[in-house]
């Protein structure tokens, strides 16, 4: 097909007139059944390069992508122009995903978007193995992610890796990226093979206006952000480095009636869909999210991205700030950076993002004893789920697990013969990352063009400075706080106090309130010295605290009866502490919760699969009719996973209580599962 | 990883629906041996296969078609890889070389395996029996499969009820190596790798299988499996064998190819077909599995009927023409179609039995001893 020919075809199918230069060097290519990685900034049009195709070829062109959101404009984008497309994610039901699938075998469609993780459902792997499912083309999008060198490698993407070497030669195989280092470049050629093309558009983003804000505190970000934020035009996003922060933030701006929600992987997921569309529509003034936002969202006109903590690499800056501006618009884009204190976070995601090597072999241990799921290996190892997600990934990545299916549910087996772990690998990798955090660290005290820098980082040779940042304008910002600020914060911090999420369907938990975080204030401190260094009962502020906090919450609500957790070691604090509250509320204490046997402390359980194991039916309710239809206010000092709330709640639904609703002193930042 | 791309190539052409295993291989040798080529670069050079391969435009239609199915068996090969399951084509030096020896053009064109493939080099013997058979029979395979580990012979079985299963259960007990021979796909056997997983990585057991992965079991494919497990082993123990079915037929089909097969001689009063098995050529071995020489089957045997099933048999249809006359082996192959040389036809005639000898003109004739009840009855 010539050129004139496809873009008489480009008109009449979607309505534009011409291809891009590189657009159309790579769809010739792609026609030809050649293999193109192409990486280009966001906005280039690089999905343009696989539907033209796909429209062209007889049979399904198969995208792989971890964007569920992408994938559902893109769909509906190619449904608007008539031409069949479809997707699908966790997020449609069993039914209408078997139905795609089905339409795809059929021929009804063209285009057909997938989540990398679908490559491990039998549904799926049993059609698309069936001879009459006719593939076209693979497309894997957001191709650094099958690099452990990139900034978002997702162990998701090994399968599509070894699917793509598998595919026949003259095959089309297209994959797509914005952000990738010469590095990232070389290895996803590496990896992909077979006489793979790299073309690579240059990366500059003229529209992004780049500052960096150096501060003293905590506190001055959070004034500044106060004192600015509505004067920045449109919607954004402000990124924080841990799950916590997220609230913190959003409850702050909350608190000075900016419209703002918290967005983390902690959140369930029709919530997240909610906020997402918030997003979408404009709702709020900002997201204030971790890095689990943003991957998924397609929304043009995000106007201003904020970090309140350095990313560990400029890459990963690159890849989030990418998200801003994508209309060609002016956009704001503001780094906090505390030279006291920011460092800590990001070097420990470096440092802790691998477990120790030991831990690696209690994994190899427990699946060569035994065929096991993940929770069985989180309970064999009492490793966190997150660390044994991390060990996994590499042990199935250097052959010495497999991931073996069993109707729809994964276990995991030792292969025989397979070679001996390579941490070699790991301790270069570590090195990599430092040597980029290092990069990143130059970011904030340069002082010439830093959209440069960034295009420079990425192998990108930009001969000219963006002329829109802080550098090229020389106009620096710097931060003023007044005393009227400063108490606005301090109002704001004795005033806020973390939710415990406890609510589910099968019992009559409610959520309930801490006075604070353990860890963030002074509570921690004081819980610590009268639980661990004979300090006595908890001192009468914090009972104050805990009293305001049960009033923002809960208002004038009545309680029938008060309990409290039975403690494991730390004697009658706890005890003592809910009788107060109880007095202090008018509300009936009790003392009839009680443990029907010996736990070991939670603590010594690094697993929330564990935790709950050692509380199973641990808690035992004397005349346990008297608790028939009443409503329970249940006291406890930390609040960690919330095992035992949920356990005891679960048991007192049974007995026949309506309402049970936490109170506790500190709720611990961070917890599994 | 470089070689893993051949495997979607290898699946394809292994399953080729219209072609035999023969046919398959017989191009297989063109491709590899003959051109020393990838299966890659056969499949990307469509213009050479009339000429250089002189395939027929049916074949290459048919070629064809399979090639369109590349892709899907590149789905098929990454779940089968990510699963830990190996595909070991017929020329690579990890393929059983006692398969390929025993089956040659005929052996399978790929082996889907799991486990430890070194076991498939080790000297191997082959226990074979009926699904139900007798507690004496399920005791002499224990003995068999105990001398064989404790001789570092690797026990083939097929995983079937009775003989396979005390086989490889015995083998496991006695701390020896196991090749399974699977009656369905590897991929449908997902109980098993479950109950032999501590085996299985620890290089203990192989599974084997020759279908396409996600055959689901089948008598047919129970029977078309039978081979496989002969042709694996260097010896074939029979424990005990009816006088129809798998074993039955296995064991035939093996004496016709002139393996070893030592079959255990039965007690007076047992109702099998081993000691037929024996007349027909097998060699009786005692409950230990030491061979006994000079067997006398004559009293021990009940008139066996076994009419249906001689007939089509070539061996006994051998025996049947040397009850009239008396014959050279080299006549006899005019006269009836064997799979085998004079000299190997000779050699088969002297295990049996009741085959005796006559020199004519310089050359030894065959014919057989007519006293024999036992002909009476094939009469």
């Amino acid at each position: 097909m010539t050129r004139q020919q496809a873009e008489q075809k480009l008109k009449s199918t979607f309505g534009f007139n011409e291809f891009h230069d590189n657009q159309w060097t790579v769809i010739d290519k792609i026609l030809q059944g050649q293999r193109v990685l192409l990486i280009e900034k966001t906005g280039f049009g690089k999905s343009l390069c696989y539907q033209f195709p796909a429209t062209q070829f007889e049979g399904v062109t198969i995208i792989f992508s971890p964007l569920i959101a992408l994938m559902r404009d893109q769909v509906q984008k190619m449904q608007d122009l008539g031409i069949a497309a479809n997707f699908i994610s966790s997020q449609h039901t069993e039914e209408e995903n078997n139905q795609t699938i089905n339409d795809a075998l059929n021929g009804k469609l063209k285009l057909l978007y997938i989540h990398p993780a679908r490559m491990e459902n039998v549904k799926w792997l049993e059609t698309v193995r069936d001879k009459n499912f006719k593939i076209a083309m693979v497309v894997v999008d957001e191709a650094h992610c099958i690099s452990t060198w990139g900034h978002d490698f997702i162990p998701s993407y090994r399968k599509i890796v070894n699917l793509v070497n598998l595919l026949p030669l003259n095959f089309p195989v297209l994959a797509t990226t914005a952000t990738a280092t010469k590095r990232v470049e070389e290895d996803i050629k590496a990896q992909i093979g077979k006489n793979i093309i790299s073309i690579r558009g240059n990366l500059l983003r003229e529209n992004l206006k780049l500052y960096v804000i150096t501060v003293q505190s905590e506190d001055e970000k959070m004034i500044w952000l106060a004192q600015n934020l509505e004067k920045i035009q449109g919607t954004g996003v402000v990124y924080t480095g841990t799950r916590v922060s997220t609230e913190i933030y959003a409850k702050w701006f909350e608190y000075l009636k900016i419209k703002s929600v918290h967005y983390n992987s902690g959140i369930d997921t029709e919530t997240k869909k909610d906020i997402e569309q918030g997003l979408m529509s404009n709702e709020y003034k900002c997201v204030v999210s971790t890095n689990a936002l943003g991957m998924g969202i397609d929304k043009s006109d995000i106007r201003f991205v904020v970090h309140t903590q350095i990313p560990v690499s400029p890459i990963h800056y690159y890849q989030e700030i990418g998200r801003a501006g994508r209309d060609g618009k002016p956009s704001h884009i503001i780094l906090f950076y505390n030279p006291n204190d920011d460092k800590t976070l990001p070097l420990s995601f470096i440092e802790g993002g691998r477990p120790e090597i030991k831990k690696y072999q209690r994994v190899i241990d427990a699946v060569k004893s035994e065929r096991l799921g993940l929770h069985g290996i989180i309970k064999a190892t009492n490793l966190k789920q997150t660390q044994v997600n991390v060990i996994l990934a590499d042990l199935i990545a250097q052959g010495i697990v497999i991931e073996a299916i069993d109707r729809n549910s994964k276990k995991y087996e030792f292969k025989f013969g397979s070679p001996a772990l390579d941490t070699k690998s790991f301790e270069e990798l570590r090195d990599a990352k430092l040597k980029e955090f290092d990069e990143m660290l130059n970011y904030l005290t340069i002082s010439t063009c830093r959209m440069k820098f960034l295009c420079d980082f990425l192998g990108d040779n930009l001969h000219k400075d963006c002329g829109v940042c802080d550098n090229c304008r020389q106009k620096n910002i710097q931060v003023s706080v007044t005393e009227d600020w400063r108490n606005k914060l301090a109002d704001f911090r004795e005033t806020y106090f973390p939710i415990l999420e406890v609510e589910n369907k099968t019992t009559n938990l409610v959520n309930g309130v801490a006075a604070s975080y353990y860890g963030i204030s002074n509570v921690g401190q004081a819980l610590h010295r009268s639980k661990y260094e004979n300090g006595g009962d908890f001192p009468d502020w914090l009972l104050r605290l805990t009293l305001k906090a049960f009033y923002r919450h809960f208002g004038k609500e009545k309680f029938d009866v008060v309990l409290y957790v039975p403690p494991t070691e730390s004697g009658d604090l706890v005890k003592n502490f809910a009788e107060k509250i109880a007095k202090s509320l008018n509300f009936t204490f009790s003392n009839a919760l009680k443990k029907s046997r010996t736990t070991q402390s939670q603590k010594i359980f690094q697993t929330g699969l564990l935790k709950k194991d050692n509380l199973k039916d641990a808690f035992i309710l004397e005349n346990p009719n008297q608790i028939i239809g009443k409503t329970v206010l249940l006291i406890d000092d930390i609040y960690d996973s919330g095992a035992t709330i949920k356990e005891i709640g679960k048991y007192l639904s049974k007995l026949g209580a309506v309402k049970v609703a936490p109170l506790v002193i500190a709720k611990t930042v961070g917890g599994d599962l | 990883m470089k070689q893993h791309s051949e495997i979607p190539y290898w699946i394809t052409l292994a399953h080729l629906s219209k072609w035999g295993t023969e046919k398959i291989n017989r191009l297989v040798v063109k491709i590899v041996h003959d051109n020393q080529m990838s299966l890659e670069t056969f499949f990307h050079s469509e213009n050479e296969w009339k000429d250089k391969f002189a395939l027929s435009d049916t074949d290459i239609l048919d070629l064809q078609n399979a090639k369109s199915e590349l892709p899907n068996n590149a789905f098929l090969a990454e779940d089968l890889l990510s699963q830990g399951f190996e595909v070991v084509p017929i020329n690579s030096p990890e393929y059983s070389k006692t398969l390929k020896a025993n089956l040659k053009l005929k052996a399978p064109t790929i082996l889907y395996v799991k486990g430890n493939k070194q076991i498939m080099q080790a000297n191997s013997i082959a226990i074979v029996g009926s699904r139900d058979a007798d507690d004496i029979s399920l005791q002499f395979t224990d003995n068999i499969a105990k001398k064989a580990s404790q001789q570092f012979r690797v026990v083939v079985s097929g995983f079937a009820k009775g003989v396979d299963k005390q086989a490889l259960d015995s083998a496991i007990q006695y701390k020896g190596q196991s090749i399974i021979v699977l009656p369905q796909g590897i991929m449908t056997f997902g109980s098993g790798i479950k109950k032999y997983y501590k085996e299985i990585t620890a290089g203990d057991v192989l599974v084997l299988s020759t279908f396409h992965p996600k055959s689901v079991w089948s008598a047919g494919l129970a029977m078309a499996r039978n081979p496989i497990i002969y042709a694996l082993a260097t010896e074939i123990y029979v424990a005990q064998s009816s006088e129809s079915g798998g074993t039955w037929a296995g064991v035939i089909d093996g004496l016709k190819k002139g393996r070893t097969i030592l079959v255990r001689k039965p007690n007076q009063n047992e109702k099998n077909a081993n000691l037929i098995l024996i007349e027909k050529g097998a060699k009786a071995v005692d409950f230990e599995g030491n061979a006994i020489e000079n067997i006398e089957v004559v009293e021990a045997i009940e008139k066996p009927n076994i009419n249906g099933t001689s007939k089509k048999n070539e061996i006994d249809e051998v025996i049947i023409l040397l009850e009239k006359q008396t014959l050279t082996p080299k006549q006899i192959l005019e006269k009836v179609k064997l799979n085998m040389s004079d000299k190997e036809l000779a050699k088969k005639l002297k295990s049996l039995p009741n085959i005796q000898t006559v020199k004519k003109s310089n050359k030894i004739h065959y014919f057989v001893k007519q006293e024999s009840p036992t002909l009476f009855a094939i009469k």
